[in-house]
């Protein structure tokens, strides 16, 4: 009984993965696909965040570095790295994420406002953090990450 | 109102529409027609403008039924003849027309528009017969060009539009998913490939009416609907294939599969292609239109409209074209008195003309009219700050014409409301560029000008060359390309030069600005090395040699200081060596957009390919430098250069560019007046150590022979050659230089002289140079040797072939014209003017003409030949003229000869060491009667005959 009620609940699947060290965690929903093709255009004055370009089945997808964007670090392409493909309007973009992690249903009712100690810039990323047994869940706020700010625009023509 | 059925309406819109543009055409030719009724025609009109209201009146389009009606009432009475279409009534339908057409584009709207000034107007005609001189003709007056202007500017904003812009939007996404998840269905990845392209441009496009459907014949869904079967069959096949495993097989699927994609994306292309006749056929009414209200008489010819083009591009090319034709109609072509005064007809023409070109499509509209002064062009763009006098003074006309095409530049001295509407050329020329085309503009005073523009076919398929640069690899679209340029490791040195930080490389005698792409791009530079076959890094920052002695502009800039971010000793060492290795070789495309043209420095040229254009996603939007993205064949992804773009990240406008030219120019004039007369050369070897040179221009192949080809026969050397026997000689057979070396395999450069071949023996190395050295025409001067120059540090001798020819065989030249004297003693002989800077060249032509038995005159250029002319000016018979001299050339003489009453008769033969085609016509424009190559006695002899024989004869 306990589980059918826990159903028919509002039940949020995380798709979690890590950027860097960082457990980050975004609505299953909005994750196209997650694939590891590494074989990216290096795009010259593109704005720092964005690793690449990408042939995904002839369309061409910008690849975005989490860490990069989250100010966690430029991330290390390694064999464990993961494009997670989300749908923006008009096009896909790829997340460049560390590593990914198991799928994490969360109760929304105990997903927490995000601590008002997470720094500035990554404190504008994350909806909110979900506690689970052993660890914490950054929630990424997809839309925010994938918004053009005007302060990258600045950074990345600085270059 | 409420629209009950949009299917229908949908329907009833286009098929209206469709009625109207014909209806237009129809009106002007019934107008043309006057009494004499074509009642086809007017039958026609008549259906038309029936169908438009019976189906107005069935979808409850009330005011565009009543409208209708009462253009078919009119139209009635001229079909039954009671009512002749002057010029006045055929305005009113005209209008009529026009007003439907804004009705039925805005159809939700339509009901709530004001007509009465329209079926007052007609109802008139039709109950008195007469066109009242009512209200829609003085608004016409007012506003010519957009007749009906005013009542829809009065409305809000037509609604339906950017829904339909919307839907249309989310039909591509849904596209889009649909395409990734069946990837194997190509159908909809080139629908995908298409709708991005568009929407790619959709951003930049200026707003206009999208019309969200096409019509496409029914034979080709059919085509395309055997294709798609097609492709399924073999995809099957492939399936099938992939799991037997059969290789051998593969082969032939592949090859089918390839075979139907292509056909079928030429099928899919088709679709979106349309007749730019769409386009045309309202020009007609444009130049009747304009020309009436400017009192002009203009006659418009279209040529070629059922050219097909891209619908974008059809719907793109609209403003463009219509900007171009008033400007012709209102600028270009005089009005009926002016052209009178100058004698021409009294009609102006303007013609309209598409056709296929190279893969592109030529759209000309020239006119006779008056023409564009690129004198005054360049005195306006002066005056408007635009350029600076200087660069005025060093524009070639052509410059100065398309000075027009610069942003705030318009040379109508008052606005008119015909082209003043705050569209100049820069706009027509930033929409061309918007759609991949180009511009270029022909103009001559008096005489009209002619406007071509060059666009592509379609726009999501265009052909690019593809370049590699830090490793990563790009594409430029091949409408930018002017062409490939590689300077060897040897050159670059010599070839590529400075001005301040700006490099330059010398082009055929024109500055080429260069732009390194990794720098532009902030790439890490990178050259590729074809000897190891692998990209290594580079630290060098220039490719000018810092030592260059042409240059007085030279800063002393060399990047010794620079760290080495994060080199091996071994790419450190290779430093050393590289100069000379291939690897420093310097590879550039030659790029142009418009007026401006420069060198973009890559590291590797690869081949030229059909791509596909692929949108940017948003995060790159602010980058600048690309077009967009396409797939390589390898899955790959390649960025699209920008050309326009990377010239302006350089820093490089095109005013700036002819800005460093004429720097440029100022400081190299030394080298220039140098390098003028350069000549290329043949050289080869006889003896292992002497060198030899022969002017490249007389050389007609070069074989390679064993010396068992070599017969002697009667005492003379011969070879088999094209079925007849070659004469061989060598040079120490004349010339008093080392023997013939001894070896197996022989060179034998072939002449032809005395209407004979002739082969001299020669051996290797051979190679073809240019040199601009002087020729000592002294020192080592002998028969059969006309001189020596000093070519890579080594002394060769020039041979003069006739000599050698002629000591050796001297009976093949006995009867031959050329080569004969004149039968004339000293005093009668025709006396000819030289006129040649280089001693050693002026004295090689008079020793010829001497040796006939001519009477020579020398001048060291123009102007001294000039005043030799006014001295002599009875004597001198022909006129042998270089071309580039300094203080006045070769084309200035002539002219000035032409111009003077005195001796415009006085035939001038030029002579050149590279016959440019550009500048044989610019000679024969200025009235040079014959070019010849330098050190070609033969024909110019020949030509020497020719005229002066003729000449004594007068």
């Amino acid at each position: 009984m306990a589980e059918a009620s826990k159903l028919t609940k509002n039940v949020l699947e995380l798709a979690t993965f890590y950027v860097g060290n960082a457990l980050c965690g975004m609505d299953i929903l909005k994750v196209q696909e997650i694939n590891k093709l590494m074989e990216m255009t290096l795009v010259p004055q593109a704005p720092e965040y964005v690793t690449g370009i990408l042939n995904l089945r002839g369309q061409i997808v910008t690849i975005i570095d989490l860490g990069q964007k989250l100010g966690l670090g430029k991330a290390e392409i390694s064999s464990e790295s993961r494009n997670i493909i989300v749908n923006a309007p008009g096009e896909h973009v790829g997340l460049l994420v560390s590593r990914i992690s198991d799928v994490v249903m969360a109760d929304p009712d105990r997903i927490e406002p995000a601590p008002a100690n997470m720094r500035g810039l990554q404190g504008d990323f994350f909806t909110g953090v979900y506690k689970t047994e052993n660890k914490l869940i950054g929630i990424l706020d997809v839309k925010e990450v994938l918004r053009i700010e005007s302060e990258n625009l600045g950074r990345g023509a600085e270059r | 109102m409420s629209i009950e059925d949009d299917e229908i309406l949908q329907g009833f819109i286009e098929e209206s529409l469709e009625h109207l543009s014909d209806i237009e055409n129809d009106l002007l030719a019934i107008e043309e027609g006057g009494a004499d009724i074509d009642v086809e025609l007017v039958n026609k009109v008549f259906r038309a403008a029936h169908s438009i209201k019976g189906g107005a009146g069935f979808m409850g389009l009330s005011v565009i039924q009543d409208l209708a009606h009462a253009a078919e009432n009119v139209l009635g009475l001229i079909r039954s003849g009671k009512l002749i279409p002057k010029p006045d009534i055929v305005n009113v339908l005209l209008l009529a027309a026009d007003e439907l057409q804004h009705l039925i584009e805005d159809v939700a709207n339509s009901n709530s528009a004001d007509i009465s000034s329209h079926t007052a107007a007609l109802n008139a005609i039709f109950e008195g017969g007469e066109a009242p001189a009512a209200a829609p003709r003085q608004e016409r007056a007012a506003k010519p060009a957009e007749p009906v202007v005013k009542e829809v500017a009065a409305e809000p904003e037509p609604e339906p539009e950017p829904e339909e812009e919307q839907a249309e939007l989310s039909v591509e996404e849904a596209e889009v998913d649909a395409a990734d998840e069946s990837e194997h269905d190509d159908h909809d990845v080139m629908a995908q490939e298409t709708a991005g392209a568009s929407r790619a441009r959709r951003g930049a496009a200026a707003p206009q009416k999208t019309d969200t459907t096409i019509r496409v014949t029914v034979s080709l869904l059919d085509q395309l609907m055997n294709l798609a079967g097609e492709l399924v069959l073999s995809r099957n096949q492939l399936l099938q294939t992939i799991t037997s495993g059969d290789v051998r097989n593969a082969e032939a699927v592949g090859q089918r599969i390839d075979l139907v994609t292509s056909e079928l994306q030429e099928a899919i292309m088709l679709t979106r292609m349309q007749p730019i006749g769409n386009v045309f056929n309202k020009f007609p009414r444009v130049v009747r239109d304009l020309s009436k209200k400017l009192g002009k008489q203009i006659d418009l010819t279209i040529v070629g409209k059922d050219v097909e083009l891209d619908k974008t591009i059809i719907e793109s090319i609209n403003d463009p074209l219509t900007h171009l034709i008033r400007n012709s109609v209102d600028h270009g072509i005089e009005s009926p008195e002016d052209r009178l005064k100058k004698g021409k007809d009294i009609r102006g023409l303007i013609v309209l003309k598409a056709y296929h070109a190279a893969g592109q499509v030529v759209i000309e509209i020239s006119d006779d009219g008056k023409g564009l002064d690129g004198n005054m062009l360049a005195e306006a763009a002066v005056k408007k700050g635009l350029i600076t006098a200087d660069q005025a003074k060093v524009m070639s006309e052509k410059e100065r014409i398309n000075l027009i095409l610069l942003p705030g530049f318009s040379t109508a001295k008052k606005v008119t409301d015909v082209s003043g509407r705050g569209v100049g050329m820069d706009v027509v020329k930033t929409n061309l560029d918007q759609l991949g085309g180009s511009i270029e503009i022909d103009s001559e005073v008096g005489k009209g000008t002619t406007i071509g523009i060059k666009l592509p076919l379609t726009l999501a398929i265009i052909p690019c060359q593809i370049v590699m640069t830090g490793g990563e690899r790009y594409a430029i679209p091949q409408v930018n390309l002017e062409e490939l340029l590689r300077i060897p490791a040897a050159k670059v040195k010599e070839r590529v030069e400075r001005v301040g930080d700006a490099e330059v490389v010398r082009l055929r005698g024109n500055l080429l600005p260069l732009i390194r792409m990794s720098k532009v791009f902030d790439i890490d530079p990178t050259y590729y090395d074809p000897l190891v076959e692998e990209i290594k890094q580079d630290r060098r920052q220039n490719v000018a040699d810092p030592r260059s002695r042409k240059t007085p502009l030279f800063r002393e800039e060399r990047a010794v200081d620079e760290p080495p971010r994060d080199t091996s000793g071994d790419v450190q060492r290779q430093q050393g060596e590289r100069r000379q290795s291939p690897a420093s070789a310097l590879n550039i495309v030659v790029v142009s957009t418009g007026a401006m043209k420069y060198g973009l420095i890559v590291d590797r040229l690869h081949d030229s390919e059909e791509i596909v254009i692929k949108p940017l996603g948003r995060h790159l939007q602010q980058c600048q430098g690309y077009a967009g993205a396409t797939i390589m064949g390898d899955g790959r992804i390649a960025l699209i250069l920008d050309v326009s773009n990377i010239a302006r990240m350089a820093g490089l406008t095109s005013l700036e560019g002819s800005e460093r030219a004429a720097e440029m120019a100022e400081a190299a004039k030394e080298a220039i007046t140098k390098t003028r007369d350069r000549q290329a050369l043949l050289t080869f070897s006889s003896s292992p150590t002497e060198q030899f040179g022969v002017p490249l221009n007389q050389v007609e192949r070069v074989e390679k022979i064993k010396r068992t080809d070599i017969e002697e026969i009667g005492g003379r050397r011969v070879m088999q050659y094209r079925g007849g026997s070659l004469p061989l000689i060598s040079i120490d057979e004349v010339a008093s230089v080392l023997p013939l070396a001894d070896r197996e395999d022989f060179l034998v450069i072939v002449f032809h002289l005395a209407g004979k071949d002739v082969g001299l023996l020669a051996t290797g190395p051979i190679d073809a140079i240019e040199i601009s050295a002087e020729i000592d025409d002294v020192t080592l001067k002998q028969t059969g040797i006309m001189g020596s120059t000093i070519i890579n540090s080594k002394t060769t001798m020039l041979v003069n072939i006739f000599e050698i020819v002629q000591t050796s065989n001297p009976q093949w030249f006995e009867d031959h014209a050329a080569y004969a004297g004149i039968d004339a003693d000293e005093a009668q002989a025709p006396t000819i003017l030289i006129v040649e800077d280089s001693n050693f060249f002026r004295n090689q032509v008079k020793g010829y003409l001497e040796e006939a038995g001519f009477n020579v005159i020398e001048a060291e250029d123009g102007r001294i030949a000039w005043k030799k002319l006014e001295e002599h000016s009875e004597e001198i018979a022909l006129v042998v003229t270089d071309i580039e001299m300094p203080n006045m050339n070769g084309f200035q003489l002539t002219e000035a000869i032409k111009a003077d009453k005195r001796h415009r008769r006085l035939p001038v033969v030029a002579l050149t060491t590279l016959a440019a085609e550009e500048d044989i016509a610019h000679g024969k424009a200025v009235g040079i009667d014959e070019y010849h190559i330098k050190l070609d006695k033969e024909r110019l002899m020949e030509c020497v005959h020719r005229f002066t024989k003729s000449a004594m004869a007068a």
